[in-house]
């Protein structure tokens, strides 16, 4: 038994990140606006401990847009590793973090950040700052999926070693509205946006990378506006060259029909 | 049995997975349809890899030696519990699983099989290789012994039935068929998760050349040679990523600590009520204020979740691929004592440890070792009072006023 795991963890698990350092590093920032007038933040229906979850004004998550600048918050991006490519050069600087735990809150009857972003070195830690228990269930494709109560106050500790193509979806079953992404890489070269619809990537080794876009509710952004040009992003790919310092792709607009439900 | 039928029967056929083919190409947006092209590469690879239901065949797993990929599925076995319900020249029955499984779980193994949507619940569509009552954490495979339980036991309060009456070596035959079909539902689903998501997106298909590009093959024929070898390297390695996980779960049961045999039941019993109402382990919230099952009544379970049931005009898209319509998952009322997954204490151990897979039945949060003081969770000694208070629950009187107000009682919480 133990040969065919050793067996599958040659060949599959570790796409060995190589230790070589890039001679040079750098960064890549993306600003997502909707290109329209924002929507309204709509209410999550809060059918469920309603005493204590009806305190909080809790939202749906699945497409936030700022109001004031219409920047697309949870867009995610990282870099595209295809099966069998090698995970590009890693920082110096990621080392420190690779064995972190990386917390998944449970809090204020919503989880806590919307999107995790964890690599397979990592450890996820989920919390549950609330006074209600919330069940944790999250569904894996490469990784082996989990769903555990987790009480008031509880927390528990959880290893995903294996990347996963798609974000694993973590959902409460007893709180129906609360939904959230774990994105899972072996490289530390994923962001998600910010409220203003910012991301940045940092120390990229430079050269030419294919990154990688999709959001919860669209999935890949395929279509999307940059520098006032439609252009489209085959699933969600598109190669860029980053060069030492900063790399500002600017700002890509998304049409409101990005976010219309199928 | 022993009876020969007549060749009456049309040659049958394993279904495609046309529902998740679908579902792909509207997640990946402009992979704008499967081809019949790419369907029928699908199609035909399935064929190589695993034969059809009257000739099965089992595939080579690379990196996992002929012997373990037999442990999960022994191709004298599955050729036993194939094909159209007959017997050999000696009199040796076949056709095991079309005789007692077919119609209810599909030749295919898709839960979908004639009867099927009378049932409720449906019965186990095998494909995504998910079971719930097993003794292996979430996410693990069942064991062979899991297997055999649920056929020698049926599964109480569903239509599924007992084959106690079945010979041992037939019991043995159908658990590794259904193997067989899971093995084969999951490869189906990585192929096409595979070609929706790392071949070239296919260009339309042009007017003077109906055919669609050399790239879109499942196996790229124009391409050369090492790369086709390549391909059909990461194809064939779906194979053993399945078949890995049934041999890797034979020693994955969760262990079970006896209970204290000495311990004061009522008291007991006294605990894991107090915990099946508390905030710790928080099992009215689906369960309900008095256990009859109706406290999250709009969930539902995975298989049903593929099919996006929120969204009415996806769920009809789907139904007319073959899809069975949505229903509710409904937690158990645990106030008529009928455990699907089996009565005995070691049942609802596992149960409760590891919660129920493809369902929102999650597992309880154990207290790890030298947990620091106020670490919440449960205790063995927790757990089996609460397994003490769900079998005392058919018993207990609903009436009784302690449940009418279910008052948490945080006394015996680690604080
Ligand atoms: C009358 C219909 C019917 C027949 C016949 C039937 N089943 Fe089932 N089976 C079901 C239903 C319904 C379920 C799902 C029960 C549930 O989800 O709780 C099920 C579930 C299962 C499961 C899943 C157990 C788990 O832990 O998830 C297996 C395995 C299974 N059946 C195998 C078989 C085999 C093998 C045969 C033939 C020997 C068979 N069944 C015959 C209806 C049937
Ligand atoms: C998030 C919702 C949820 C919570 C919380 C929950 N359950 Fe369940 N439970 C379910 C569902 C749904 C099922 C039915 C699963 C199925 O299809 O077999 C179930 C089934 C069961 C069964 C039936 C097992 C069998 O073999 O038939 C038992 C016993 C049970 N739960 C006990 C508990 C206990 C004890 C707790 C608290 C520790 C608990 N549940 C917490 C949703 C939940």
């Amino acid at each position: 038994m133990m040969q065919h795991k050793t067996y599958f963890m040659t060949t599959f698990l570790l796409l060995t990140a190589s230790i070589v350092s890039a001679a040079e590093w750098g960064d890549l920032t993306v600003q997502f606006v909707y290109d329209g007038t924002p929507p309204a933040p709509v209410k999550a229906t809060v059918n469920k401990d309603v005493a204590y979850c009806g305190k909080f004004n809790v939202l749906d998550e699945s497409v936030v847009v700022n109001p004031k600048n219409g920047g697309v918050a949870n867009v995610i991006a990282h870099i595209y590793v295809g099966r069998g490519d090698s995970v590009p050069a890693v920082h110096p600087d990621y080392e420190k973090t690779a064995a972190n735990e990386v917390k998944l809150d449970n809090k204020q009857c919503r989880f806590e950040p919307h999107v995790t972003l964890l690599r397979t070195s990592q450890t996820l830690l989920v919390g549950n700052s609330d006074e209600v228990g919330h069940n944790t269930n999250i569904t894996a494709l490469s990784n082996t999926a989990s769903n555990v109560l987790v009480p008031a106050g509880g927390e528990l500790k959880q290893k995903f070693p294996l990347a996963e193509r798609f974000p694993m979806q973590v959902a409460c079953n007893i709180h129906p509205w609360m939904q959230a992404l774990v994105v899972v890489q072996e490289h530390p070269y994923m962001a998600a946006s910010d409220a203003d619809g910012k991301l940045t990537i940092k120390n990229l080794p430079a050269g030419k990378l294919t990154f990688q876009f999709r959001h919860e509710r669209p999935g890949y952004l395929t279509e999307v506006t940059l520098d006032g040009k439609k252009t489209s992003w085959r699933r969600g790919r598109v190669e860029l060259t980053i060069k030492p310092g900063q790399n500002d792709l600017g700002v890509v607009k998304l049409a409101p029909s990005v976010f219309e439900e199928k | 049995m022993g009876v020969v039928l007549a060749g009456c029967t049309p040659e049958a056929h394993f279904n495609a997975n046309a529902v998740l083919m679908h579902k792909n190409e509207n997640a990946a947006k402009e992979t704008t349809e499967f081809s019949p092209q790419r369907r029928a590469d699908i199609a035909n690879t399935l064929v190589a890899l695993f034969g059809t239901p009257d000739e099965p065949h089992i595939p080579a797993a690379p990196g996992i030696g002929e012997d373990d990929v037999h442990q999960v599925m022994d191709p004298r076995k599955i050729s036993f519990a194939a094909g159209s319900v007959s017997s050999d020249e000696q009199g040796r029955a076949r056709g095991l699983y079309r005789e007692h499984c077919a119609h209810c779980h599909g030749v295919t193994g898709d839960g979908a099989g004639p009867t099927a949507s009378f049932l409720n619940p449906y019965p186990r569509d095998y494909r995504m290789g998910i079971f719930k009552f097993k003794s292996t954490p979430k996410g693990q495979k069942p064991t062979h012994e899991d297997l055999k339980r649920i056929l020698v036991n049926g599964i109480p309060g569903t239509a599924m039935p007992s084959f106690l009456v079945l010979p041992e070596n037939e019991i043995d035959a159908l658990v590794h068929y259904v193997r067989y079909l899971s093995v084969r539902g999951e490869v189906e689903r990585l192929l096409i998760d595979y070609a929706t998501y790392e071949l070239t997106p296919q260009t339309e298909p042009s007017e003077d050349d109906p055919n669609p590009p050399p790239e879109d093959r499942l196996v790229n024929l124009e391409a050369s040679e090492e790369d086709q070898e390549s391909q059909a390297e990461v194809i064939r390695s779906f194979v053993s990523e399945v078949t890995q996980k049934w041999l890797d779960a034979e020693s994955l049961a969760t262990e079970i600590p006896a209970p204290d045999p000495d311990r004061d039941l009522a008291k007991s019993e006294a605990h894991g009520r107090e915990l099946f109402y508390g905030p710790v382990a928080n099992c009215i919230k689906c369960h309900g204020d008095s256990a009859l099952g109706d406290g999250q009544t709009t969930d539902y379970d995975d298989w049903t979740k593929e099919l996006d049931p929120a969204n009415p005009e996806l769920v009809a898209q789907y139904q007319k691929l073959g899809a069975l319509k949505p229903r509710n998952i409904h937690p158990r009322n645990l106030r008529n004592g009928v455990y699907r997954g089996g009565r005995r204490p070691v049942d609802l151990y596992w149960r409760l440890k590891n919660g129920i897979d493809g369902t929102p039945m999650p597992a309880v949060l154990m207290l790890p070792e030298n947990a620091p003081p106020g670490s919440k969770g449960l205790t063995e000694e927790d757990l089996w009072a609460l397994i003490d208070y769900v079998r005392s629950l058919p018993y207990e009187s609903i009436s009784n006023p302690r449940l009418a107000q279910p008052k948490p009682n945080n006394q015996r919480e680690r604080s």
